[in-house]
């Protein structure tokens, strides 16, 4: 089997211009949003539709090369890194909005639709799609699906688990399954509980059923300040423990004020902490909660609350939020982006720890995140011209997400694990967990074709007995390795 | 093994008795019972409360019944994280129990809250009217331990609300019916429980006037915890309720009660005592009768639904009473059945209505010398031959509630 061989059959399924053997631009294909991993795929195909999505994935099983899924490639887990010898499917030109059906409160997209043009869809009628990453604009649905992407506002609303209805997808052997539907509770296993957050190593899903909310009557919005975030991770704790469920509580600590102030021009003071807040739903209720979060806040030692005059103004300081990851780099030449979770009262703890661990490495660490769910994303600066800086980047991110697991909390809030943080499932779970994952994986995937290298600390063939370790096919032909 | 005890009438599976009852007063005394079932190829079946056991054939095989009422405890609850970590043995009512001096609650109240267990309610998907703010046991799940056939442990998910380490196996138990092994322990996301709550009826509804009232519910942006339509004759009782803070729920419950149409009956704010015993009837009309089947359509379907499938249904169903969620488009029927044949041809005939748009139509309980001539699931599922496959990867030899789950898994 040679390479034009395959990439014959997949232009005579995809068309000419959607098969991509180019080396100069399948480097587009070489890397996610995590850039420090890079691969060149040996084929990039670009479906247009479930039919041709089964038809490639049934020559790339006639000729055993293993699959990566792609989407808008804005994960930062390295989910859709290449793996040696592949074909990535990316799902970009699937992107039509299928079905629209406000009375029962769904829609049914192709994987390519981008996050925000789902809401966009429906604003003038009234209603939204709930998830919303800091990447909405760009990222699409396939890739949240794959990755079970939150936002801001899962605190309230959840991630995108909770809005998938069902699925189409494909399996590795090209067959079509149909999981779920717009009418709850379908007999059989929740499959689109499994499918949703698997990060493309059960098949490649090509349609999605997403569930539609109607818009809150109310949306308030206040940013505080505080002197560290100490009291800014108290106010935290006291709002939640007062009752009220804001839709979202941003934190934002000196650092990565700083950041975004310079990306965006906003006038925001400098202090040692911020939190931005939202607080939505029938008016009456939202005016309560407001005044009772804010007051909260001063109690915590607040320095200042900010109420935006209009909604161009709450728009601005969202976007401060949204664009600070980016906004970092205007501070450091190179940053990591971490992502961890921790249980919520331990914010301040936590942070003192980071702090430290920072010090002792020689670097700097921006705090920006969801502080409601306790969901860390700490940016670690360096500067990769300096020798080893990179390197001890690399293992400050492994520490933080130790601390996060001593703390009772999670490698990954909503990210994914992908190939990043694949070393470190094996210090959240153990032999006999990843194996039930495993198993999971193999009622879908028998070859171990889709994604392989993801997810998994240590490759694992189906139908191997626990605890016993046998080379996988593509570790024997030095594909992937055992890191 | 101490904590086997000889079965009585009364531990007998939708008609078929075990020839062993286990008892474990621990999880590794549990273990020892999935030990013992291993070398000795028991088939088993894990019991809680009962509540939801007429869910499903009868078992195909059953040598052993685990009772998980004594493994009750509350394993770690941290109020200020909002998370609890409890044994899956534990009721409803005692896990609400801990919940409320700290003023919190799980979002979940369906019918039997005093001898329904967490296993038993995760297991069958169960759900109450708060299904329509809050979503289902699947959105608040947010960690869980299995106890696989072989006798091994198995966590999935986490304690923190926010994670996506791994596959979603908390997801894939919620509605599993015992069928890839017994939930161990359940980590759940917990909400803050309301400073008030307000109930609003509208008796006498028309399926129309119903629809109407949830379209204009949904217009007015008011966000009701609960909405729920009973019906007994061929008009609704409409129960919504509203939580939170005291002048949010007022004002809501004021803008709702002008929702219905102007022809129809006019809303009635109840008094606290009056809002608890409505919703008793609620759950006194899912519990009702010898027999319960679960219906699901999309929600705009709830017309056609109370006209072509319910009546076929309480044709063959004495003193039916009917529940609507109208937002989920999930409803409920439940009535005593007299007669097999009739049941029988009652649900195919129902099943086909259904079956004309998206949707489903499972029988939830029925009496066990009914079950050889019914079809409790219907049709298979679009994704069976995957469903077969991971039924047969966590449970190869077919011994954990074998014959019960869709398809005969």
């Amino acid at each position: 089997m040679t390479l034009p061989d395959i990439a014959t059959r997949v232009r005579e399924i995809v068309g000419p211009r959607n098969c991509i053997v180019d080396p100069a631009e399948l480097r587009t294909y070489e890397c996610d949003a995590l850039v420090s991993f890079r691969v060149l795929p040996k084929l990039v195909a670009l479906p247009g539709s479930t039919e041709e999505v089964s038809a490639v994935l049934k020559v790339a099983a006639e000729y055993g090369l293993p699959v990566v899924p792609r989407g808008a490639g804005t994960g930062l887990s390295g989910g859709a890194l290449p793996v040696e010898g592949c074909i990535v499917v990316a799902t970009s030109r699937m992107k039509r909005i299928l079905e629209v059906d406000l009375d029962n409160g769904f829609m049914r997209v192709e994987p390519g639709v981008i996050n925000l043009d789902v809401s966009r869809a429906i604003d003038a009628e009234g209603y939204y799609y709930a998830p919303d990453p800091s990447s909405q604009s760009v990222c699409t649905i396939g890739g949240n699906v794959a990755e079970n992407s939150g936002g801001a506002h899962c605190l309230k609303y959840g991630f995108t688990a909770n809005h998938v209805l069902g699925l189409r997808m494909v399996l590795a052997t090209g067959d079509v399954l149909d999981i779920g539907g717009p009418a709850r509770d379908t007999p059989g296993y929740d499959l689109a509980g499994v499918v949703v957050g698997s990060e493309g190593t059960l098949g490649i899903v090509t349609e999605v059923i997403l569930r539609l909310l109607r818009k809150p009557q109310a949306t308030r919005t206040f940013f505080a300040t505080f002197p560290s975030t100490d009291e800014a991770g108290h106010a935290v704790s006291s709002v939640i423990a007062s009752g009220i469920v804001p839709a979202a509580i941003e934190m934002m600590d000196r650092l990565a004020i700083v950041a975004a102030k310079a990306a965006t021009g906003l006038d925001w003071p400098d202090v040692g902490a911020a939190l931005l807040v939202d607080v939505d739903g029938p008016l009456a209720e939202v005016e309560h909660t407001l005044r009772a979060a804010v007051d909260i806040a001063r109690a915590a030692g607040a320095i200042e609350i900010r109420l935006p005059r209009d909604e161009a103004e709450r728009a601005l300081m969202w976007k401060g939020r949204k664009s600070a990851f980016a906004a970092v780099g205007r501070i450091s030449p190179d940053y990591i982006v971490q992502d961890g979770v921790i249980p919520r009262s331990e914010i301040a703890e936590v942070l003192r720890e980071l702090a430290a661990l920072g010090a002792a490495a020689g670097l700097r660490i921006a705090n920006v995140f969801h502080a409601g769910d306790g969901n860390l994303h700490p940016l670690i600066l360096y500067d990769a011209r300096v020798p080893g800086e990179e390197r001890r980047a690399e293992a400050l991110g492994g520490e933080i997400l130790r601390v996060c697991l001593r703390h009772g909390g999670s490698i990954t809030g909503e990210h994914g694990v992908g190939k990043d943080k694949a070393e470190y499932m094996g210090e959240m779970f153990n032999e006999a967990d990843l194996d039930a994952m495993s198993t999971l994986r193999c009622a879908f995937d028998g070859a171990g074709a889709m994604n392989p290298g993801k997810v998994f600390p240590t490759p694992r063939l189906c139908g191997d007995r626990p605890g016993v370790y046998r080379p996988h096919a593509t570790e024997l032909s030095g594909q992937a390795s055992r890191g | 093994m101490r904590c086997r005890r000889d079965p009585t009438s009364d531990d007998a599976v939708s008609g078929v008795a075990p020839r062993h009852v286990f008892e474990p007063r621990s999880h590794d005394e549990c273990a020892e019972v999935f030990a013992l079932a291993r070398s000795e190829r028991l088939a088993l079946a894990v019991v809680g409360g009962g509540t939801e056991l007429g869910l499903g054939p009868p078992p195909s095989r059953l040598d052993a019944v685990v009772s998980s009422r004594g493994l009750d405890r509350v394993l770690e609850y941290a109020p200020s994280d909002q998370v609890i970590v409890v044994e899956a043995g534990i009721t409803l009512s005692s896990l609400q129990a801990v919940l409320a001096p700290h003023g919190q609650r799980l979002a979940c109240d369906p019918p039997h809250p005093d001898t329904a267990t967490m296993g038993g309610l995760l297991a069958a998907n169960a759900f109450g009217p708060l299904r329509s703010r809050h979503g289902s046991l699947r959105d608040l799940l947010i960690g869980v331990s299995i106890l696989r056939a072989d006798g091994t442990t198995v966590r999935g998910g986490g304690k923190v609300v926010k994670n996506v380490a791994g596959f979603d196996l908390p997801k894939l138990a919620v509605g599993s019916l015992g069928s890839l092994g017994m939930i161990a322990t359940a980590a759940f996301r917990l909400h803050p429980a309301p400073e008030a709550v307000a109930t609003l009826r509208f008796r006498r509804m028309t399926p129309r006037d119903v629809r109407l009232l949830t379209t204009a519910v949904r217009a007015a942006q008011v966000e009701p915890a609960a909405f729920v339509a009973i019906g007994a004759g061929d008009t609704f009782d409409v129960l919504l309720r509203f939580e939170g803070f005291a002048a949010g729920v007022a004002e809501q419950r004021n803008r709702a009660a002008t929702l219905a149409a102007p022809s129809g009956p006019p809303a009635e704010a109840l008094s606290p005592a009056e809002g608890r015993a409505a919703w008793r009837e609620h759950d006194a009309a899912r519990a009702h009768g010898n027999a319960c089947v679960k219906v699901s359509t999309l929600p705009t379907s709830l017309e056609s639904l109370a006209s072509e499938v319910v009546p076929r249904l309480k044709a063959v169903m004495a003193d039916a009473a009917t529940v609507l969620h109208p937002t989920l488009g999930l409803s409920f029927v439940a009535g005593d059945a007299r007669d097999a044949v009739d049941f029988a041809a009652a649900l195919a005939s129902a099943r086909a209505r259904v079956g004309r748009g998206p949707g489903s139509l499972v029988v939830h309980r029925a009496p066990a010398a009914m079950l050889g001539a019914i079809d409790v699931w219907g049709p298979l599922p679009g994704a069976f031959s995957t469903m077969k496959r991971v039924k047969e990867g966590f449970d190869p030899d077919g011994r954990m509630n074998p014959g019960r789950f869709v398809g005969g898994l």
